[in-house]
């Protein structure tokens, strides 16, 4: 089989694990033939053991954890993770300043959920098409290309965590800084939105190199 | 791209396909009469019957008369059928006046393109089988095939079924090809067909014995576990009717574990079967690092397997909790700064 690992501790045969309890809580008449079907395949095949940082728990969250370690160095998880548990707190303490602040009608629109906060912020930062550098007849041009979710995903984190830790910000600590970020991000506003549109920007200019595009 | 987990017996030469004839058919024949004789020679100096003597009776005699201390297999003294010390090889595929045998031998891989003529026609026919029973408003039948039980033939096992090499690709889109056509209803000629090209996999799953509970002193049921982690090695015992305390190494998990992400793992079984506060867990652990954590993890789900159904031990399989973690850190290669980094490139 192809991938791009070199080789695995697993045999090839391993399944990944599947933690989610309300998986397995399903009774056995409501689950689809497929899905038996799929179940009594799993039955027989060997699976991977659960990763150290995945957890059944409603805290354990695998976007999260993704972002946890994009913003670790030199694999200081601890620190990592205490820093995106104080964002969480940052984010949910101004939310409820808002909150309290706001007049009865308004009360309700304010989320104050960081977690919901986070996905939809991630969401909005999300480009949907990118730039890939093509080189034909001795020149370089930028052509607009279709991203995978995963990839979408990635560039709107690094943008998250660059744009945090540089862009003139000495005094502020990270998680304020991210907090801030996100809350923009969640309202449609900041600086990484606009990155996000002026790359869709580029990729409509470049519109016509389109056809240079062979995947 | 490259090929994972490969065996050192996958990775042998398919000699079959490489380069014309080495050896003649007469020289096949010759030897295979040679080894015959020899059988009987050899039954006859060991005092045994030569009618009735196997190939398990010759590997047994050939290592009682020529000892080798020799760590390969592969190079100690060895007398087999020339059938498999000569491997398979194609025959000359042209007459005398040059003109090739088979109508697709200028497309270089003339077995596999024949092979997927053959087996397109029997989807072409399987298809038309199906239109005829729609036409006569019989329902589809849904064979299941036991898909757990068997595997397709891997590229090696296809390459010396065919005396051809291949390509990854070709291999890929032959067996796109065959579960194509197991999808569709097909009767019994095309299942005899689809057979040649699946293997039986006969291991199954090792059933694993789930300890009943022991009782101790007091009447408390608990039950003990082992598990390991990397360098960490511990063991769990669990009782009944507990608060959800756990000890290790006689000091409570809030003071020896101070990080968060241990302690998700200490409680992570409980949390999955739903039984967080119910059960006392006392944990002796030694060596590792962070990894104490997760081989905690380990011995404590095992233990709780004496406590829960079955069905409920199948879910803590899937979810990943029953598994010994297999990665451990990787060597140190001579000529690279670690087990992947390698030293500064210097131009000069």
């Amino acid at each position: 089989r192809l991938t791009q690992v070199r080789w695995s501790r697993y045999n090839p045969s391993f399944l990944e694990p599947e933690v989610n309890k309300e998986l397995y809580q399903k009774p056995w008449e409501e689950l689809s033939e497929e899905e038996k079907e799929k179940l009594e395949l799993k039955a027989v095949q060997p699976i991977k053991a659960a990763p150290p940082t995945v957890s059944s728990s409603v805290f354990s969250d695998p976007m999260i954890s993704k972002f946890t370690n994009m913003m670790m160095k030199d694999g200081n998880k601890v620190l990592a993770r205490s820093l995106m548990a104080q964002t969480l707190e940052a984010i949910k303490r101004k939310q409820l300043e808002k909150y309290h602040k706001a007049p009865e009608e308004e009360k309700e629109t304010i989320e104050c959920n960081p977690y919901v906060i986070f996905h939809q912020a991630l969401k909005n930062c999300q480009p949907i098409i990118g730039l890939s550098s093509i080189t034909k007849g001795g020149k370089t041009y930028q052509v607009p290309v279709p991203l995978k979710d995963n990839r979408k995903r990635f560039l709107a984190m690094k943008w998250l965590i660059t744009e945090c830790r540089e862009n003139k910000n000495r005094r502020t600590l990270m998680p304020e800084k991210l907090s801030q970020e996100l809350l923009q991000a969640f309202n449609n506003e900041g600086p990484i939105i606009k990155k996000k549109h002026v790359l869709h920007k580029m990729a409509e200019a470049n519109r016509a190199y389109a056809h240079f595009r062979w995947w | 791209l490259r090929l994972i987990y490969t065996t050192t017996a996958a990775q042998r030469k398919n000699v079959g396909a490489s380069g014309p004839e080495k050896y003649t058919e007469a020289f096949i024949k010759k030897q295979i009469e040679e080894f015959n004789l020899g059988k009987r020679h050899l039954a006859n100096m060991m005092g045994e019957d030569p009618e009735t003597f196997t190939q398990e009776d010759i590997d047994r005699a050939i290592a009682y008369l020529f000892p080798s201390g020799l760590f390969d297999k592969q190079a100690r003294p060895m007398m087999k059928h020339p059938s498999e010390i000569f491997p398979e090889q194609r025959k000359i595929q042209w007459g005398e006046d040059g003109r090739p045998f088979h109508f697709l031998f200028y497309t270089g891989k003339q077995s596999y393109y024949s092979l997927m003529h053959e087996t397109y026609e029997k989807l072409l026919n399987a298809q038309k089988y199906q239109d005829q029973l729609i036409a006569q408003d019989l329902p589809p039948e849904k064979e299941k095939r036991n898909l757990a039980g068997s595997r397709w033939l891997t590229k090696i096992e296809l390459e010396e079924m065919l005396l051809e090499k291949l390509s990854d690709d070709e291999y890929s889109r032959f067996i796109q090809l065959l579960k194509k056509l197991m999808t569709l209803p097909c009767g019994d000629i095309e299942e005899k067909y689809i057979q040649k090209f699946s293997k039986e996999v006969p291991a199954q799953l090792q059933k694993v014995v789930i300890e009943p509970l022991k009782y101790d002193e007091r009447g408390v049921a608990f039950s003990t576990g082992k598990g390991t982690r990397k360098t960490a090695r511990a063991t769990a015992v669990v009782y009944d009717n507990g608060t959800g305390k756990i000890t290790v190494n006689g000091i409570d998990i809030l003071h020896y574990f101070p990080v968060l992400q241990d302690r998700e793992q200490l409680l992570f079984p409980f949390q999955f079967l739903d039984r967080v506060g119910k059960h006392d867990t006392v944990c002796t652990v030694s060596g590792g690092g962070r990894s104490k954590a997760g081989a905690i993890r380990l011995a404590s789900a095992k233990a709780l397997r004496s406590f829960v159904t079955e069905k409920e031990v199948e879910f803590m399989r899937q979810a990943g909790l029953l598994t010994i973690d297999p990665r451990v850190k990787e060597r140190k290669k001579p000529g690279q700064e670690g087990a992947r980094r390698k030293f500064t490139w210097k131009k000069r």
